[in-house]
């Protein structure tokens, strides 16, 4: 084993090394379900910026989104995976780890 | 080839930061109808049921539409509150703590129509609905 491959940094998620996803990915730890424009006012993006990220991690399995509509309104609600849930609390512990901070 | 960047002890702390007030900000603008609403409703319909296995004739009818009353003021507070936040109603985190009340509200009718009258049981009974509707808003309080 490499001195490059012991490191913590390595073990960090590529997707969520992007501060727009990262974001996303926080605002949904806690509440688990959130609305579209709940996330846009969370992470303070434009929507389209939110819908190009959304769809990135959607396609990565970290996200799943509902579509339902409220009268003739459309509603798009976003909920963490399992799986992504599980890259985001791994995430979270490497960089733990580089922060110097072991407990969870 | 090296490809992923390096970050310091200082960044990952800067990142572990935003990650916690981001996530307590978006949760914290969203769930307080929701954690008001159980626990509301839990109360109301834990007295209510209450009130109404041990009371008869005018009373239980008081104890019956001031339950009821009180239910739907409720859900139309609850209705309005949720506008432009009810992505989490749909979830299935809620219909759980929906679906955990409504049965503790059914075994609680059951004792007001089944065993009227009866202290322990309809203590029990109400005791349960209280219990539960305060472990889901606490739980999702400190989600």
């Amino acid at each position: 084993m490499t001195a490059t491959e012991q490191h913590p940094r390595h073990r960090l998620d590529d997707l969520l090394q992007n501060p727009v996803r990262f974001s996303i990915v926080a605002a949904l730890d806690r509440a688990g379900t959130l609305g579209f424009r709940e996330v846009r006012d969370a992470v303070e993006i434009t929507d389209s910026a939110l819908s190009k990220q959304v769809t990135l991690l959607e396609s990565a399995g970290y996200l799943s989104v509902g579509k339902s509509f409220a009268g003739k309104m459309p509603r798009t609600s976003l909920t963490l995976t399992r799986h992504g849930r599980a890259v985001w609390h791994a995430h979270l512990a490497t960089l733990r780890e580089i922060a110097g901070d072991t407990t969870p | 080839m090296e490809t992923t960047p390096t970050i310091t002890a200082m960044e990952a702390r800067r990142l572990l930061d935003r990650a916690d007030r981001v996530s307590r900000s978006a949760h914290n603008a969203t769930r307080w109808p929701y954690i008001t609403f159980i626990l509301a409703l839990g109360v109301a319909t834990s007295m209510g049921t209450f009130a109404m296995a041990l009371t008869t004739d005018s009373a239980f009818g008081l104890a019956y539409f001031g339950t009821l009353f009180v239910m739907f003021a409720l859900l139309i507070f609850f209705m309005v509150s949720i506008q432009g936040r009810s992505a989490f109603s749909r979830s299935r985190r809620w219909t759980g703590y929906i679906a955990s009340w409504f049965v503790t509200y059914a075994a609680a009718i059951s004792v007001v129509i089944w065993a009227h009258g009866s202290v322990l049981l309809a203590g029990i009974a109400s005791g349960l609905i209280l219990a539960v509707a305060f472990v889901c808003a606490a739980r999702e309080a400190r989600s």
